[in-house]
């Protein structure tokens, strides 16, 4: 939208059929005016609304986007702006982290009744957008290497390792001589190890290499060929079983759990930890470990001191963070969360997430992948661990589950019972951001 | 490569004003994949759909955007004209250029930008349109009708006028609900039960009705068309075949001192009791609750009485399946309970009228029964303390309706109509009776409501004064009650013999448990929610349920009837082919991709995406996948936005399309 005089903010707005549309469509009726800058994408219900359809906006060069639907209780589907509401709880909180202006994003619900708020709606984002000027957050000054987020890592305590080690070989090898599972799944010297005979349960290890969250094999095709199976878990990769059974990807009846309870590996997570003590395991190796608690500062310290930062600095860090990316997906590899056959990132029609490692499709990818895990990620950080660039994931995780647990009381694989975050929404959603 | 064609409609001088319409056919010309770019000055006229047709069957188009007015106007007109020319209508999109362009701008260059750029987006969207087709979905025609008040009567009579079967559950003993307890309804004064009694054996009678009385549903599956439902008949302990409803039973039942659900408690029953003489099926039931054979194997009287040997002790519920099309909500109301105890934290009673303190303190309907020919008391008007006849009565209206401090905001609708009635009965029993009303408002808007209400206050001397009463007492045995005449400007203290308290309707127990087995909404006050208070007033969200009567709303006798009718009509129309056709423009799954983590299934307001299996020829499991049922999903898009892998798509919204339209603007 070329404006000859002046900047013209380029405004797009995702609107519902129901409500918002015809309250546009009133205000039409009514001859109500308002300035041109506005496009108008209509859509069946607020529900459909992807957050990846707003960061694509963005991308696009929009300099506001405003998201507008049925009043909550009024939905025409009943309860699309419901599960629209808390997606937009999640999103907000994961776009104030990463530094992009939430002054830019609107959302309102607007009924077919409400010309006259539609029009007021416009010509208000419309005067702000311009006061406020282009937004170009992909033109962003990377902040300069050595700005950390300032994570910190507890220290390593003596352990008896020797201990554990010898009880998780004797209980792989018990496992697979009466038949009970086919594989043990487990730690190696230099990797994971899938043990099939009772013998090779020697090559079973205990130390602070076993860093990895084994329970991301249990998808794998391969892995599921070999027959039943046992897993070695520690406190923190056990959870992602209970998130992974509620997902109907693993049947916790067809599997042996063997939960070794750990200390800490020396992983900043581990300051934080209060799952040292695996929950629901089969057999629990070592229970000398007490269960942990959150850490006085609170589990989202290092988050909450980053968020001390003003706006421009914490997009110029991320800017920096995900410059380095190189789309390898390492960090998806390596996440048990991310099962999917076909991977959104690998869909290019349409492209959601540009495949490249460019800025634009760089942000878009940490963004959705951050959004997909909402609720989801139980902070395992092996994916933080993997990353070969070093970014600093661990921070977007903890964004979302710090959303998730303020916002919405909810941890994920802490209680089975519990329902999860996305897919579901409660009459008590509260925020005060949606006009 | 599409072949696009667009059409840009001037509509008289409302959009052509605005927007340049030459430019923006220039303009789309250059677009990727437009092959015809016209104008015309009324696109939805004939010469204007025929333009369209022409230009299809000439320059071979695959695919339509018609740039005018809102798509709320004319989609339907331009999608018939596309059809009409042999290209599938979904491959057409609107452009909406006159209320979302040139109504609301003024600048002719702005407004045309941003009409080029409107058409831009829908000539990505309709590139990636796919051919489709109307789903069609077989239909049971039969109709399930919850409820056997008059509204569940009159829809279950007309369905089976219409020619379909109808099964009628009703979960008191006998049907006819509320109106078989009134006295004379307003504003004819015709005699609640003669007019009812014939329609409730006609439903009894008519093959099309099968009755399943003293009944309850307790699951519905399924969705329009094809609804599986589970019905629980409740042992009655009486053989219905051999029972010849002779009522010897009755009789010798030595407990007789059970208060009557019939009589809202001004009378007593028997432990084996018919509701009322009239009812259908005339044939009683055993309250399991006080039934001396059942609880500790006493008595038995009834069963050595009972000729035919109808008296079964071992009968016990029944869970029975109905396969039906269609599903008819007519529930009814309750009377709000006045006293201070209410079962909801939302609600408060009214501790200072007295009622369930002092005896000669009743609601409306209680009223009803006392002035009932058939009732507790013969049709005499008397005190329940002390057997007397009332020489003053006071009627309150308004008793927990229209009362924001009690939780219930809306107005009850008949309450002023049947206060009204009361005091005429009570007058033309008790000729010197006084009767006083105390009111906020009169509501009497129907067909000579207002002139009933004229009547009772000229002819029959009812006394009112408008304003509300705050307290009622009891001092040697009279009711004091306090008001005020705010008319007047002086307080009004009445001594009385008897108070009646307009209690608001409330829609009746056990409403938001049914409402969740059918899907169907319900608003803050229990009530069940219509598709559009306007314009479909007896339709739900929910495919294929149907509303009326009192669970809608408060409503009276012939408002009833009416939605009743209405909602039968729907019915008919929803049998009224083989198949139901809907609009294909609903999500489907990519089953080959789909992770089958189900937050779909979680998600779907309707529940219309299921769990499904892929198993190979021989039977082997290939792996799991989410489904959407054609016939429950109704397009909403919620799935579309919580899966992950985007296996979830919804066609005329699907995410090529969407894309397409935002990455235009850039």
């Amino acid at each position: 939208m070329s404006g000859t005089i002046g900047f013209e903010p380029k405004i797009v707005a995702f609107v519902c059929n129901w409500c918002t549309y015809l309250g546009a469509d009133l205000a039409g009726t009514a001859r109500l005016e308002y300035p041109a800058n506005v496009r108008i994408i209509r859509l069946p219900c607020t529900g459909r609304i992807d957050t990846n359809l707003v960061v694509k906006a963005l991308e696009i060069g929009a300099d506001a986007v405003l998201v507008s639907g049925c009043h909550p209780g009024d939905c025409h589907y009943s309860a699309g702006n419901y599960h629209a509401r808390r997606r937009w709880m999640l999103f907000r909180d994961l776009l104030e982290v990463v530094g992009f202006d939430t002054r830019r994003l609107h959302f309102t619900w607007i009924s077919a009744a409400e010309g006259r708020k539609f029009q007021q709606v416009i010509m208000e984002i419309t005067e702000q957008t311009r006061a406020l000027g282009p937004y170009r957050p992909y033109e962003t000054e990377p902040a300069q290497p050595g700005a950390s987020a300032g994570t910190i890592h507890p220290p390593a305590l003596a352990r008896d390792f020797a201990g554990v080690r010898q009880e998780l070989r004797a209980a792989a090898r018990r496992l697979l001589e009466e038949g009970k599972v086919k594989v043990v799944i487990g730690y190696g010297a230099s990797g994971p190890v899938f043990i099939t005979r009772p013998e090779d349960s020697e090559h079973l290890e205990w130390n602070e290499g076993c860093l990895a969250n084994l329970t991301v094999y249990l998808k794998r095709p391969e892995v599921r060929a070999l027959g039943a199976a046992a897993v070695v878990v520690k406190g923190c990769d056990e959870r992602a079983l209970v998130v992974l059974e509620k997902e109907s990807q693993i049947r916790r009846e067809e599997l042996q759990v063997i939960g070794v309870a750990c200390e800490g590996l020396g992983q900043a997570k581990c300051a934080a930890c209060d799952t040292h003590v695996p929950r629901f395991a089969d057999q629990i190796i070592s229970s000398t470990a007490a269960q942990g608690e959150a850490p006085a500062d609170g589990r989202y310290a290092d988050l909450e001191r980053f968020l001390e930062k003003p706006r421009e600095e914490r997009l110029a860090y991320w800017t920096a963070e995900f410059d380095r990316c190189l789309k390898c997906y390492a960090c998806r590899q390596v996440c048990p969360m991310c099962y999917c056959e076909k991977c959104l990132a690998d869909k290019n029609r349409p492209q959601a997430i540009d495949s490249s490692p460019h800025r634009k499709g760089n942000f878009a990818w940490h963004l959705s992948r951050a959004i997909h895990l909402a609720g989801r990620c139980v902070g395992c950080d092996e994916c933080t661990r993997a990353c070969p660039a070093g970014i600093d994931l661990r921070l977007l995780n903890l964004a979302l589950a710090r959303a998730a647990e303020t916002q919405f009381g909810y941890r994920a694989g802490m209680d089975p019972a519990v329902e999860p975050v996305v897919g579901v929404y409660s009459l008590q959603d509260k925020e005060e951001f949606i006009q | 490569m599409s072949r696009i064609g667009v059409f840009v409609c001037w509509c008289g001088e409302n959009i052509a004003r605005t927007v340049d319409v030459d430019k923006v056919v220039q303009a789309s010309r250059a677009l990727p994949g437009v092959r015809v770019a016209e104008h015309y000055k009324y696109m939805c006229s004939d010469p204007g759909q025929a333009l369209i047709r022409d230009k299809i069957v000439a320059d071979k188009l695959d695919g339509v955007v018609v740039a005018s007015c809102s798509p709320h106007m004319h989609l339907k007109t331009f999608r018939r004209a596309v059809a009409n020319a042999g290209l599938n209508p979904y491959r057409m999109e609107v452009a909406n250029v006159r209320e979302h362009c040139s109504w609301v701008h003024h600048d002719k260059a702005t407004a045309t930008e941003k009409a080029i750029d409107l058409i831009r987006m829908s000539v990505a969207k309709v590139h990636y349109d796919h051919a489709l087709q109307p789903i069609r979905v077989p239909v049971t025609r039969r109709a399930l009708v919850i409820g056997g008040g008059v509204a569940g009567i009159q829809a279950a009579l007309d369905i089976a006028d219409s020619g379909y079967e109808v099964v009628l559950v009703e979960r008191d003993p006998s049907i006819g609900g509320k109106m078989a307890g009134l006295s004379e309804t307003f504003p004819t004064l015709d005699c609640s039960q003669c007019i009812l009694t014939p329609r409730m054996v006609e439903a009894g009678q008519r093959p099309r009705i099968r009755l399943h009385t003293y009944s309850e549903v307790e699951s519905v599956e399924g969705f329009i068309g094809n609804f599986e439902v589970t019905i629980r008949k409740k042992a009655r302990y009486v053989d219905m075949v051999k029972c010849t409803g002779c009522g010897e039973c009755m009789k010798i039942c030595p407990l007789k001192r059970t208060p009557s659900e019939f009589d809202f408690g001004m009378g007593t029953r028997p432990a084996i009791y018919m509701p009322f003489p009239q009812a259908v099926p005339a044939r009683p039931v055993v309250d399991k609750n006080v039934c001396a054979k059942i609880i500790r194997n006493g008595c038995g009287l009834c069963e050595k009485k009972c000729a035919p040997g109808a008296i079964n002790w071992q009968d016990r519920d029944e869970m029975i399946q109905e396969k039906v099309g269609a599903i008819v909500v007519a529930t009814g109301y309750k009377l709000y309970s006045i006293g201070r105890e209410q079962k909801s934290a939302k609600i408060t009673g009214y501790g200072e009228y007295g009622y369930g303190k002092y005896k000669d303190v009743i609601d409306g309907l209680q009223f009803e029964r006392l002035v009932s020919a058939s009732g507790p008391t013969n049709g005499e008007i008397k005190r329940p303390s002390d057997g007397k006849v009332p020489q003053t009565i006071v009627f309150i209206a308004c008793v927990g309706s229209r009362d924001n401090a009690k939780g219930l905001a809306y107005c009850s609708k008949i309450c002023c109509m049947y206060t009204a009635k009361h005091t005429m009965l009570y007058k033309h029993k008790v000729h010197s009776g006084e009767a006083h009303v105390f009111y906020m408002d009169i509501r009497a808007g129907g067909k000579g409501y207002d002139e009933f209400v004229r009547r009772a206050i000229e002819q029959d001397g009812a006394k009112y004064y408008r304003g509300r009463v705050s307290k009622i007492t009891q001092e040697d045995g009279k009711l004091i009650v306090r008001g005020a005449d705010t008319l007047a400007g002086v307080p009004v203290t009445v001594e009385a013999d008897m108070v009646v308290l307009a209690a608001a309707m409330r829609p009746a127990d056990g409403i938001e448990e049914l409402a969740q087995k059918l899907n169907v909404g319900v608003d803050e006050f229990g009530f069940l929610l219509e598709s559009h208070p306007k314009l479909r007033p007896v339709e739900t969200n929910s495919a294929g349920v149907f509303i009326c009567g009192a669970c809608h709303a408060p409503k009276d006798i012939p408002e009833s009837v009416a939605q009743a009718s209405a909602a039968a009509s729907k019915v008919a129309v929803t049998f009224a082919a083989s198949e139901l056709t809907r609009e294909p423009e609903i999500a489907k799954i990519n089953e080959l991709t789909c992770a089958a983590c189900f937050a779909c299934v979680r998600t779907c307001p309707y529940h219309a995406v299921e769990r499904a299996e892929i198993r190979a020829r021989n039977g082997t499991l290939i792996k799991y996948t989410a489904r959407v049922n054609e016939g429950l999903c109704m397009g909403c898009g919620t799935c579309v936005a919580v899966c992950p892998s985007k296996s979830a798509d919804i066609e005329g919204f699907t995410e090529e399309q969407i894309y397409s339209m935002v990455e235009a603007l850039a």
